[in-house]
């Protein structure tokens, strides 16, 4: 294995990505959770870069950024902000469970990804990608695509629905 | 010269031409940004009828803001005690990083751009998104609820206001085929710039831009006589500089950003082809600031409730228009 500089790219992205979840996990505010998913999908996102499908990569920070905004709008809103809320920490046997669960998946992963294969077909995906995704979204993937813009429209159409509701029976009260 | 760089194998030596280019053009944008808000106090003064900054520098001024800048590098770096002490220091940077690695993608002229991505312009969104993400953090690490307030604003109004600039842009995509910003260049070469081909979608991204540049008459998020100054509030001396930076960068990149999409970047007007692209560039970037900054000069504040409205029930719906419009154009009268 050679030192280049996809190497070493690769390996930055991708220890910003884990250190990333695992301080989510590990922090206790809310906010601070969300800066640290911020750190994480913005490193996927670099990895995809790595991949030439860049397209994907600035869809991925388009839409996380605008999530992780309102993520954080929540958090702020429906959170309390005054830290002394420790949880509980778990016995000795649940901790050692634990372990041993983290180790089984971790030796799953490692056996079912070391020896994997993928033949290596020459293909053009990574030129003119966006192009190539436009084409076979809009010809071969049409009707799914056309099934989600309606499904997506019927949830907002719900939320405005839902929103209104709690909205009138306010200015009832009033 | 850099697409050979681009294609190079990893190195030293090619870590540090690259990091020598992107300092240089670090500086290149500082120097823009003292003379920008030199501009602004000058143009500002102009229309109010005063003189604006005329005694630091000689008669116009011109060491007026880098007087400012040294003052605000020496100046006290607080921290609120209340305030929570890493998210306010990280605050700044996030704010400011994104600014700067949009200038990567944006065409100076046609040999000058650091790197000519496919999906150019999306980028160019994508990542000036994540400022939105250090302006709500600055406001709720300061612990202070005028910040939070303008935190908030901040961050509904650049979500709301990005879509339709996105979808304003879309018709110039219809038209070019591409999202490639020098492609959309190349494209105005053969047809004519794009806002005579698309002026609707002109109006629609130029007052998102300035939504989206935290600008008057949309700067609610910082309305200095309603929340003292928004998410900033509690920042002073340099942390304070990296927001200002961040903004006056925007400026330059979103001026940079409509000269190409509409104004034809670097291409010259007919029988004028003698001057230089990079002149035609300059001209038609100043004429943006201008005009960004004579808005300054002469509209009210807009409510907050009429912003929301007026980004969901007009921009966007005419821009959808605008879409439709230039996808039945092209169907019957540019096969």
């Amino acid at each position: 294995m050679t030192l280049t500089g996809e190497f070493f790219a690769f390996m930055s992205l991708a220890l910003v990505a884990v250190i990333g979840g695992v301080l989510l996990l590990n922090l206790t505010k809310v906010i601070h959770m969300v800066v640290a998913l911020v750190f994480t999908f913005v490193s996927i996102a670099g990895i995809y870069v790595l991949l030439s499908a860049e397209f994907l990569a600035v869809i991925q920070v388009m839409i996380y950024s605008g999530a992780i905004t309102i993520m954080m709008l929540f958090g702020i809103m429906l959170t309390r902000h005054h830290g002394d809320d420790a949880e509980p920490k778990g016995g000795m046997l649940r901790k050692l469970a634990l372990l041993l669960g983290v180790l089984g998946f971790g030796a799953a992963v490692y056996f079912g990804i070391y020896d994997l294969d993928f033949q290596a077909v020459p293909n053009t995906l990574h030129e003119n990608n966006t192009e190539q995704i436009g084409v076979s979204l809009f010809s071969h993937y049409i009707i799914p695509f056309e099934l989600t813009s309606v499904i997506l429209l019927a949830a907002l159409v719900g939320a405005i629905v839902l929103a209104r509701k709690d909205d009138e029976k306010e200015g009832d009260q009033e | 010269m850099v697409q050979d760089l681009l294609e190079s194998s990893a190195g030293l030596m090619n870590f540090s031409i690259f990091f020598v280019l992107a300092v240089v053009l670090l500086f290149v944008i500082l120097g823009f940004v003292t003379m920008a808000i030199l501009a602004e106090r000058k143009v500002l003064g102009f229309m109010q009828g005063r003189y604006g900054p005329s005694h630091v520098g000689g008669k116009w001024g011109l060491l007026q803001s880098v007087a400012d800048v040294v003052k605000l590098l020496v100046k006290e770096d607080l921290i609120p005690k209340a305030a929570d002490k890493p998210l306010f220091i990280i605050a700044p940077v996030i704010a400011f990083a994104p600014s700067f690695m949009v200038m990567a993608t944006i065409p100076l002229t046609d040999k000058l751009q650091f790197a000519d991505l496919n999906v150019g312009f999306l980028y160019y969104i994508a990542i000036s998104g994540l400022t939105i993400v250090g302006m709500l953090m600055a406001g709720w690490a300061s612990n202070n609820k005028y910040s939070l307030l303008g935190g908030m604003r901040a961050a509904a109004q650049m979500i709301s206001y990005e879509i339709p600039l996105v979808m304003s842009v879309l018709g110039i995509v219809l038209l070019t085929g591409s999202l490639n910003l020098n492609e959309i260049v190349a494209a105005q070469g053969d047809n004519g710039w794009f806002i005579l081909w698309q002026p609707i979608a002109f109006i629609v991204f130029f007052i998102a831009a300035t939504a989206e540049l935290n600008r008057v008459p949309f700067d609610l998020a910082e309305a200095e006589n309603e929340l003292v100054a928004g998410f900033h509030t509690e920042y002073s001396g340099f942390r304070w500089a990296m927001f200002m930076l961040a903004e006056y960068v925007y400026m330059f990149a979103m001026s940079a950003l409509i000269t190409v999409l509409f104004l034809g970047g670097w291409l010259p007007l007919p029988f004028l082809g003698f001057i230089p692209g990079a002149v035609w560039f300059a001209l038609k970037f100043s004429l943006v600031v201008y005009i960004l900054i004579w808005f300054r000069a002469t509209f009210p504040r807009i409510r907050a409730d009429q912003l929301m409205e007026f980004a969901w029930k007009v921009l966007l719906p005419v821009a959808l228009a605008n879409i439709f419009l230039t996808a039945l154009i092209k169907e019957f009268f540019l096969k």
